[in-house]
Parts: C-alpha cells; structure tokens; sequence
C-alpha cells in the first residue's frame, strides 16, 4: 500500500497555515541577503562575543536563536515552525536522529579546513554519518558531565553507587532525563560500560528495580541545571548526577567539586548541522561559520568565558595548566573513558520505564 | 436575552469554538496515525489507543491529575468560604484594597513563587529554621519541601484567589434580609448559613470549583518543581510523549484520554452543585 509520509513542509502547509504559507516560505527565503545567519543554539554556545571575531572577518552578521531544549529543536525543524534557522545544533548522542529524519544536508568536508586539528576521538565517531556513509554533523563543543558534590560533607570521592546509598538518603538528585539516569542505574547494577546504552528489556527490568530503590533516597529529580544550582546553594542536596554549572556558580560560595566516576565518563559533545533546506546562496557561509566553530578565535573566547573546550585541539597548548584543567583537556586520556549517550534503537521502552519508575 | 444581545457573543463564541474544535480534531487524527523514523505516517492505527489501555502507568497519572483537581477544589473551597463572606462585611473601600491583596500572589510568576516556596519550605528554609530556633524541632522538617504536603500546598495557595473570588460575587448578590428574618424566626449562626447563605451562593461555589479543578488537575510545573519524586503528572507525561518520545499518536491519545476524564468529572461535579435547592434557585432568575 502507497504511503503518504508528511514532510516538515507539508506538514507546515497543511497544518499550521495552509497552502499560502508553504508557497510565502520559500519566497521569503530566495529574498534574505547573506548578510546574516541565524544559528539556532544554547545561550552557553552562542555568547555575541563568541562569534565577534566571525562577523568581523566576514561581516556576516550571526543571530542568535537560543534553544530551550533539544526536543523542541527537533519538533521545530521537523514541523517546519524552524524556517529561519540556518544553522542548527543537534548533540552528538541525537544527530541519528536528525539524519533519519532528512532535516540536514549532506557535508563536504574539504570546505572545513580546521577539521584537521580535532581530537581523534571526535574525528572517529560514525554517530554523525547516515547509512549512505556520508557526515551530515560536525562535533564542536563538547564537556563533561560530572557527579559534583559538596566535598565538606562527602569525604570520599563520590562514585555512581554513592547515587544510590542509603546513607546518604534525603540528599541525592538526578536529572529527570531517561537516557542518563537508566544508564547510570545499568552501570551500578554492573554492566559494563560499552553496554550502557544497549540494554535489553531483562535488564531494563532489573535497572527499574533499582531506579525504584533509589526513589527514596532522592531529594528531587532536577529539571532544569539552574533547578539543581538552587538545590546545591539551598542546602537541599550535597551530591547529584550534573553538569559542570553548579561547580562554576557555587565554587567561590561554598566547598564543591566534581567526580569523574571511573565507571564511566558521560560526556556531552554539540555538533553542528546546516538544515536540509537552506538555500543555496547561504550555504558558503555556514560552511565559514563551520570551519570559525573548529577555529582559534571561538575555541579561546570559550574557554576563556564559558569554560568549555572545543573538539579542536588547535589552542590547547596555548593554554594555561589551570585553564586545560578546567576544561578537561589537561588530561586527554579522559576520552578513553567518555560514554556518549545514545538514543538506543527501543528508546521508546526506555522511556516507558523511566516513566514508570517516576509514577510509581 | 435578546437576539442582538446574543449575536454580540457569536464572534467570540465562534473564536472559542474554533480554537478548541480544531485542536482537538487534530489530536483525534493524529491519536490514530502511525510513526515511522521520526515521520507521522497518515493511518488508522489503534497502535495508540491499545498502549493506552494497557497502560497502568497512564491511567494511575489520569486518576492522579482527577484526585489532585479535586483535592485542591476541596481545600480551597473550605479555606475560601469564610474569607468570601468576611469579603462582604468589608467597607466599598476596604473591599477594593482587599481583593487587591488577595490577588497579588498572582501578579507574581509562577517560576518566582515557586522559588520562594523552596525559600520558605526548604531544609534550611524559613520556617525551619525559625523551628529549630525555638527548639521545637531538632531535625528540619523535610516532609515540607519535595512531597505531596507541598504539591497540595501550593496548589491550594495558588487557586485560592479564584475560589474566593466567585464566592464572593455570589455572596454579594445574596439579600442579606433573609439572613436576617433566618435569625430573627431562630435560626442560630450555622444554621443561618447552611440553610441561606450556603444553598444562595451554590453558583459562585460551582464557578470557583470548576475554575479551580481545572486549573489544578492540569497543573504541571508545581508539581514537578517542588513536589520532588513524588511529582509526576499526566501533562509531564503528554509532554515527555511530544517531545523526547516523539510519540505524537499517544501523546494525543493520552491527551484526550486526561481531557475526557477532567470533562466527566467537572461535570458530575458542576451537576451535582447545581443540584442544590439555592443554586436551581438562582439560575431559574435568569
């Protein structure tokens, strides 16, 4: 039986404002001058001084369209409510998500010289390829996301068992995301690493007893990293499975650190994409703006301010020890222990547990 | 009422319409259609309706999004009875400045006041600290933050303006001659109040409860931010469902499953307030 699949701009047309508007898009776009891009991204990525020196060079203007979060990204392009968007940023554990769906073009590298200066690690990864073997994603920015903790009150180096030790009850949080918290519950029941984001529905039985056990011992799931900021300066939790943000905000304030548990180091990378349907005229341009995010301008301006390391190495020995310290590139031996999160293929059942797991 | 009074409401009737009609016949396609690599595949599936049915975890969050409306229309209407009729004993001055005050939580996001709540009911909060302080408790109270004391909590704080207010509109419109000839022929206080006050302002009770039920069994960030582990809901579900899950079918059968359900109840329960002898009474004016 034929099939009708809607498409981003079918479902633009029929849905949302009829055939008029499927007509008036790409009228508008053949107008918009390359004098500016629009990159949709997080506020974090996207400072205005972060791509100063790109408009300076080029005298492309960079707008800035900040993400609330990466599901609305997705829903935005694939329901066309994105249109504006030249330049978007899916994560590297999503990217298959994105090329599936046909919301991004194929890349030619060779237009993105400052490829060659990315770690191996960032280079290897076939997580921004499609099944055609071409990339569609380029890997960016990247970070850790570490346990941080207050260190006047645990006094060991927390592991991912201590997320789940009864001693410890009342101040314990994890992030309300399935993907992170089964991994990190299929890590404590002991299995290995590089199965994490590949467990069967048996052992996504068992990782729900213990997400179960663990409810108890939990403060809160943290919704939000400014949420669990607050939950920290509070006085509410003293240990969370985080990102690095409450460690920057409350350093000064109060005694935190962060735990890279040996168990495994989940690491978040930012990848960037050009939609599908950008025009032809722009698309030069996003591929500078490619080629500036691996540069030397963006990659100090970053760790400079934001404390994020990009996946290029071209700065790195520039730095000082303290700066490659706090952006995780002291050590490069720390990506042999990255577990990048990945959509597994029963997502959906992974899904239904943590749901269940939070209704129970 | 007059035809051209009535034809005055038509556009607004017509938007209203138009506006909840259209979403809804579009969560009724969408419930049937089929997801295929992240693309919705036009198709008359029950793929979603079945997971639906079968799902435990779904219908405890529908029962739960019911209990949680119904709970807080209780609280609130409890709590705001009394502070309604005080409304109406008030000077025309000093009842201006009241409702104001009544109102200006509201005038504050929700995001502020649910911040503030943590400053006040958190393990280092205000209210334990000023309990350690006194030495009335040597632990903090931990049940105050991050449980469904909290969720009730604020729910009820939050929806109490509502209550109150459509109490005291129909309380205002209650001749206060009956109370009086209710006393004079014996009546004491109470009686007074179950047997005139009560069944007359049963239609401002009906408003408030309805208002507060909807707005409460559908709340979602209160729950999730201050309620802790215990603060799933059915709209975070439909949400997680849109989103992350990409499931639309479901998303939208679980949708109009909730709304379904809210609809029932709110009419059982509008049936039954209008049911009573003062409330019949009062509509039967118009």
């Amino acid at each position: 039986m034929q099939r009708f699949i809607l498409n981003r701009r079918q479902m633009l047309g029929g849905l949302a404002a009829g055939a008029g508007l499927s007509l008036l898009g790409p009228m508008s776009r053949a107008s918009a001058a390359v004098s500016e891009i629009v990159w949709a991204t997080w506020d974090s990525n996207g400072h205005p001084e972060y791509v100063a020196a790109f408009e300076k060079a080029t005298g492309t203007k960079v707008k800035l369209s900040f993400l609330s979060s990466e599901d609305a990204q997705f829903a935005a392009l694939k329901t066309g409510s994105a249109s504006d968007w030249d330049i978007v940023n899916p994560s590297l554990n999503q990217a298959r998500r994105y090329i599936k769906a046909g919301e991004l073009m194929p890349l030619d590298l060779t237009k993105v010289p400052n490829l060659a200066h990315m770690y191996d690690v960032f280079k290897a990864t076939d997580k921004v390829k499609g099944e055609d073997g071409q990339t569609y994603a380029i890997p960016y920015l990247w970070g850790l996301n570490p346990i941080v903790y207050r260190s006047d009150i645990h006094t060991e180096e927390p592991t991912y068992s201590t997320l789940f030790d009864p001693k410890f009850k009342g101040q314990l949080a994890m992030r309300d995301y399935a993907l992170e918290s089964i991994a990190i519950a299929a890590l404590y029941i002991g299995i290995p690493r590089d199965r994490a984001f590949l467990l069967t529905s048996d052992e996504l039985v068992e990782v729900k007893k213990a997400l179960i056990a663990q409810k108890p011992l939990l403060r809160t799931y943290w919704q939000t990293i400014g949420d669990l900021t607050n939950l920290f300066a509070t006085g509410e939790v003293t240990a969370a499975f985080s990102w690095r943000v409450p460690y920057d905000a409350l350093k000064d304030k109060m005694k935190v650190a962060m735990a890279k548990p040996k168990a495994g180091i989940m690491g978040w990378c930012d990848c960037f994409g050009i939609p599908a349907s950008l025009p032809e005229e722009k698309i030069e341009t996003a591929y500078k703006f490619a080629d500036y995010l691996l540069g030397a301008d963006y990659a100090s301006t970053i760790a400079e301010i934001g404390n994020y390391a990009t996946t290029s190495s071209i700065i790195r020995d520039t730095l000082s020890t303290e700066k490659q310290e706090a952006i995780f590139i002291d050590d490069l031996s720390v990506m042999q222990n990255f577990m990048w999160p990945e959509a597994p293929e029963n997502y959906s059942e992974w899904l239904k547990v943590w749901n269940e797991v939070k209704a129970a | 009422m007059t035809f051209r009074q009535r034809h005055l409401a038509l556009p607004v009737a017509a938007a209203i319409i138009a506006g909840c009609i259209a979403p809804l016949a579009v969560l009724v396609a969408f419930s049937f259609y089929e997801v295929e690599d992240f693309d919705l595949v036009p198709a008359f599936s029950f793929r979603a309706w079945g997971e639906l049915a079968t799902s435990t975890t779904d219908w405890f969050l529908i029962g739960k999004a019911v209990l949680s409306g119904v709970a807080t229309t209780l609280f609130t209407a409890l709590l705001g009875y009394p502070v309604a009729l005080a409304l109406t004993r008030l000077a025309a001055s000093a009842k201006g400045i009241a409702i104001i005050v009544l109102l200006t939580p509201l005038y504050t996001g929700e995001i502020v006041r649910i911040y503030a709540w943590r400053i006040v009911l958190g393990g280092e909060g205000l209210i334990n600290t000023v309990l350690l302080g006194l030495g009335l408790i040597d632990e903090p109270l931990k049940f105050l933050l991050f449980s469904p004391f909290t969720i009730g909590l604020v729910l009820t704080y939050n929806n109490l303006p509502f209550m109150v207010l459509a109490i005291w509109v129909s309380a205002e419109m209650v001749d206060r001659r009956l109370i009086e000839a209710a006393r004079d022929l014996g009546a004491r206080p109470v009686d007074a109040f179950f047997r005139v006050i009560f069944p007359l302002t049963t239609p401002g009770l009906a408003a408030g409860s309805l208002t507060v039920f909807a707005l409460s069994a559908g709340e979602m960030l209160t729950p999730n931010l201050l309620g802790g582990t215990s603060g799933a809901t059915a709209m975070a579900l439909i949400d997680n469902l849109f989103g992350t899950a990409f499931d639309w079918p479901l998303a939208s059968a679980l949708a109009l499953a909730l709304l379904a359900t809210l609809f029932l109840v709110a009419s059982a329960m509008a049936g039954l307030l209008l049911r009573l002898k003062g409330a019949r009474a009062m509509i039967g004016r118009t």
